[in-house]
């Protein structure tokens, strides 16, 4: 029995060794946060082992990557903030995370002449989403990404008699196609749905790929989408009513799509749904390797009636920084860095995403790609997202008013004015 | 006369109880059958229908793809690492706690007894949240000492263990002294031994406990490289796709392999000691 | 001086007055650093406003717990806490029984199945519920695919509001039951023999003697099952968390899970605080009242 304790104490002993000798220091290191998983085909960036060396030469330092899951990256981001301990330096962040991390006072601000330099030399739309007002900016928009459109499987068209080459363009066309396009086996169960809905998981995910619903049918998130502070909900109105119709309407009196799809992109490319509506990159990135024989199209998604100004989202992820970072002259330095004008060229060639340099969308092999040419003509319609402190409130308010209504638990009415209740009461509080 | 009627209602009994004992112990185990096949079966296997309960052909790839994905070696030593340090400090508190407690008569002793007793009551999320804020003044969070604090305050141990010890009669220990042996003498090379077998089931359920817990990890736990196993496998977590089950079920598998082995060759063991536990309990 | 105070020291040493309180001193004292302290420190913050990132708390005297009450989220959770325990606590506890009865009898494999339906009980939830979250994909899963091979209508599981709650309660019952099961078996152990085989000369049928000697003689075991599966019933968060994430639309959260939304991801730590004290004081006042009812019904032969 002696010989066990012994043994026992010695492991012990080991661990509580190993304890204090792990964790040695290193050279400045500076470390990046990304999301890791599935939904960051933008991230695809970070996998690069050798992505900031040349600027670790440069500079004799290290960039660690490091991934976090998404959906516990916030969390993670807050706890470490509050920890005041192993604070990350650089954050790959949703940009719809950042207001609430504004309203926390948690992020630092660009450097001024790097962000004039920025605001001047960007496309329209990005320099909207950089832009916080009166120049300041608190992130650097990654681009490309996050383009919401609509795609659609172009021989499930043909199948259903529809021309391949052309996406509905109405709301009215659009349930006309999903039911089309939609399939069922002898016991009357869906087996391919005409459009896949995203219903499950953090309310903001759901928001983010019903937006251009809202948008289309003329309501919006808040009524002053640019300021940080007030304003009211502005989804509880004929507007919204009709976008959380559409789906309700063709879940349950069309019956050509189904809860039970719950990620439409994979829904997609495993040719289990005819249409989806969400970031365009993902699909294109994901296409060639798991549904390689896949012919797909891809435009914006449809406008509530005929003329009306088609809408899509806009929801860039950002590089931004905590204001209680401690090596921050030289992580802004890594940020500029990798945001240049030729990185942004080089990586757009390599991953085939659209520039955010006004300049480099002259540049060949971009403006060639059709891909591309198509991003283009959708990026003027494209919406960022509010830049009000609240915005978490409002998301997780909306988000959970659309799961309501299409699972049955709440009339339309009723969840809209929940939501909105709950929407300008986080509204408030942010204003505080 | 009477006896083969008997027999065949107790071959009818025995054959009902077979079966409802096979279906109980087949549903029991079939999402382990199923996690092991899914790991292994190819992707068109995968999202087969009818469902392949044999694969076509096995494959590593998913477990190639697990651990391309994630250290799962470094997770493995940083579970290992906070479940014997949990599990060595709540033993070694609660053994000279318990025997403290049993063998001694000193002032205020039922009120610290009761007092680390209350504990068992209050539930671990109550005490998460302040714990959480605590350490985050300290500089604890994201480092191991974060990771072991809760359980440094454990009293399960101590509760199970005097338990053991009240059953040692007084005499033996009043011998040792006699002979002249210190009481940390005593406490180690006399009553240890004695009661191996409860300090062996103390030490399994603390093990068990630390290994498997996964929400303390999750708040507290930031950097990669302190991962512990649970925290790292919920990094696989995509459970709307098709594609992705099958480096996950590799994923669970390799997260769930060690314990379940060591349990193929200890379960009349822990089956044993739990079983006490709970009469006790 | 000096040799009057090695005088006192040799007697506390006699008394056996030092070494008591050496050796619970680590336990004591970690005890209340690392338990205590925080327990009334979490009552403490339940009337506080924290604001973590901002160093900074603000007296609110009861608004946290009179909020609780206006949160819909918050008593949604709550009752489909309580759903959780009235479903799993007595299916698992009957279907226990059950096995227990049946594994008790001494057939050739009875140890093997013992460890059989022991083992989702050691398992990690985590890898489980990634596992069932398999099972239960409704596209792919084993379940949806069995249920279209009988012609049955296969069922959305997680992706429904109406049944991911009971999605979870069907997995919390696999992992829990062989537990019950063992602590079943070993309460059955000490009913002697000889009450059995008293009954069985008087006349008693198996389900006479079931309901007559098993039951009432099972009391004890039966409570101590019956408060550690509410207990943990009421303190579920792992399969919610990697099963549902509380969704779709709070349809399956449970007070736990939101204690966690609500400190780590909203950053509200004084309002989590005081979700955390209204948890604690169900689980006393429930583990009082069955210990209560326990003893009444506590038989003796």
């Amino acid at each position: 029995m002696n010989k066990l304790f012994v043994v026992g104490k010695l492991l012990l002993t080991l661990a509580v060794v190993m304890v204090f000798t792990v964790g040695a220091a290193a050279t400045e290191t500076i470390v990046l946060w990304y999301p890791g998983g599935e939904i960051t085909s933008v991230a695809l960036l970070f996998h690069e082992k050798d992505l900031f060396s040349e600027f670790e030469v440069q500079n004799d330092c290290r960039v660690e990557l490091v991934a976090q899951d998404y959906d516990f990256m916030q969390q993670k981001i807050f706890t470490a903030l509050a920890s005041q301990k192993a604070v990350p330096d650089i954050l790959f962040i949703d940009q719809s995370w950042v207001p609430g991390f504004l309203k926390e006072d948690a992020l630092d601000q660009v450097p001024e002449v790097d962000a004039a330099a920025w605001l001047e030399a960007v496309d329209p739309v990005v320099k909207q989403a950089s832009d916080y007002g009166e120049g300041t900016m608190y992130c650097y928009p990654q681009y490309g990404a996050d383009i919401y459109g609509l795609t659609w499987n172009k021989d499930y068209f043909a199948e259903a008699g529809l021309d391949p080459e052309i996406a509905p363009q109405t709301w009215e066309e659009f349930r006309e196609y999903c039911v089309k396009t939609c399939k069922k086996d002898e016991a009357g169960n869906i087996i391919r749905v005409g459009y896949a809905i995203r219903h499950l998981g953090q309310p903001h995910g759901v928001v983010h790929k019903f937006l251009w619903a809202l948008w289309s049918a003329g309501a919006d998130l808040v009524t002053d989408p640019k300021a940080l502070r007030g304003g009211k909900a502005a989804f509880n109105n004929e507007g919204g009513r009709k976008a959380l119709q559409l789906v309700y309407d063709m879940l349950y009196t069309d019956k050509s799509t189904s809860l039970d799809f719950p990620d439409p992109r994979t829904a997609f490319l495993q040719g289990l749904a005819s249409m989806q509506i969400s970031e365009t990159i993902s699909i294109q990135t994901r296409q060639p390797t798991e549904a390689p024989n896949l012919k797909w199209g891809v435009a914006m998604p449809p406008v509530m009636e005929k003329g009306m100004t088609p809408a899509t989202n806009y929801n860039p992820w950002v590089y931004a920084v905590p204001r209680t970072a401690q090596h921050k002259d030289l992580t802004w330095k890594a940020i500029k860095w990798i945001n240049s004008k030729e990185k942004d060229y080089q990586f757009c060639v390599k991953y085939r995403m659209t520039p955010r340099y006004k300049e480099n969308w002259d540049r060949e092999p971009l403006v060639s790609d059709p891909y591309i040419v198509a991003l283009r003509a959708m990026i003027p319609y494209a919406h960022p997202y509010p830049n009000n402190l609240g915005l978490n409130g409002i998301m997780e308010a909306l988000g959970t008013a659309i799961q309501k209504v299409w699972h049955k638990e709440a009339s339309v009415d009723e969840a809209l004015n929940e939501a909105e209740r709950l929407a300008n009461k986080a509204i408030e509080e942010a204003a505080k | 006369m009477n006896r083969p009627v008997i027999s065949k209602i107790v071959y009818v009994r025995r054959t009902f109880l077979y079966l409802i004992i096979a279906m109980g112990g087949i549903l029991m185990i079939l999402p382990f059958y199923w996690m092991i096949i899914t790991s292994v079966s190819p992707v068109t296997d995968i999202v087969a229908f009818p469902p392949r309960w044999i694969p076509s052909h096995l494959t590593l790839e998913h477990y190639q793809a697990a651990f391309d994905s994630a250290p799962f070696g470094r997770y493995y030593l940083n579970s290992l690492i906070v479940a014997l340090g949990s599990m060595g400090v709540s033993v070694l508190f609660g053994l000279l706690a318990g025997y403290a407690f049993v063998v001694y008569r000193f002032p205020l002793r039922n009120f610290f007894f009761l007092l680390v007793l209350s504990t068992l009551m209050v539930p671990f999320q109550v005490t998460s949240v302040s714990l959480y804020i605590m350490l985050a003044q300290i500089g604890w969070v994201d480092t191991y000492w974060g990771i072991l604090a809760p359980n440094l305050g454990s009293a399960l141990g101590m509760f199970l263990i005097r338990q053991s010890i009240k059953s040692i009669p007084i005499d033996l220990i009043e011998a040792a002294r006699l002979d002249g042996a210190s009481e940390i003498r005593i406490v180690f090379t006399i009553v240890a031994p004695i009661i191996k077998t409860a300090l062996a089931t103390v030490t399994l359920i603390l093990f068990l406990g630390s290994w498997n817990d996964f929400l303390w990890p999750l708040i507290v736990i930031n950097s990669p490289d302190l991962r512990t196993i649970p925290l790292g496998l919920s990094l696989f977590k995509d459970p709307y796709g098709g594609m992705n089950y099958g480096p996950l079920m590799a994923a669970s598998v390799i997260a769930t392999f060690p314990m379940l082995i060591a349990y193929v060759f200890s379960q009349k063991y822990v089956i044993e000691g739990i079983a006490i536990t709970g009469l006790k309990g | 001086m000096v040799n009057q105070i090695k005088q006192w020291i040799q007697v506390a040493r006699r008394r056996h007055y030092i070494h008591p309180y050496l050796f619970i001193a680590p336990l004591v004292i970690s005890f209340t650093i690392f338990r205590l302290y925080p327990s009334f420190q979490t009552l403490r913050y339940s009337f506080y406003q924290v604001e973590l990132l901002k160093q900074k708390t603000t007296w609110i005297g009861m608004e946290n717990f009179l909020a609780l009450f206006e949160d819909e989220i918050f008593i949604r959770s709550f009752i489909n806490t309580l759903k959780y325990c009235l479903y799993m606590v007595p299916i698992s506890t009957v279907i226990g029984l059950v096995l227990a009865v049946f594994l008790n009898v001494k057939f050739r494999m009875s140890n093997f199945f013992k460890a059989i339906c022991f083992s989702p009980y050691i398992t990690s939830t985590v890898a489980a519920a990634m596992v069932w979250s398999w099972l239960y994909n409704p596209q792919f899963g084993l379940f949806n695919a069995v249920l279209k091979l009988l012609h049955l209508h296969p069922q959305s599981w997680l992706a429904s509001s109406r049944q991911a709650l009971m999605s979870v309660i069907i997995f919390s019952i696999w992992k829990i039951v062989g537990y019950n099961i063992i602590i079943f078996i070993a309460g059955l152990q000490t009913i002697p023999n000889v009450y059995y085989e008293a009954a069985t000369i008087d006349g008693a049928g198996p389900f006479t003697r079931f309901f007559r000697i098993t039951l009432p003689l099972l009391v004890p075991t039966t409570t101590f099952i019956l408060i550690y599966n509410t207990i943990l019933a009421f303190q579920v968060f792992d399969q919610v968390f990697v099963l549902t994430g509380g969704g779709p639309a709070h349809a399956s959260t449970v007070v736990v899970m939101e204690i966690y939304q609500q400190a780590f991801l909203k950053y509200r730590f004084g309002y989590a605080a005081a979700m955390a004290v209204v948890l604690f004081v169900c689980i006393l006042a429930i583990t009082i009242v069955q210990y209560v009812i326990s003893e009444r019904r506590e038989v003796v032969y």
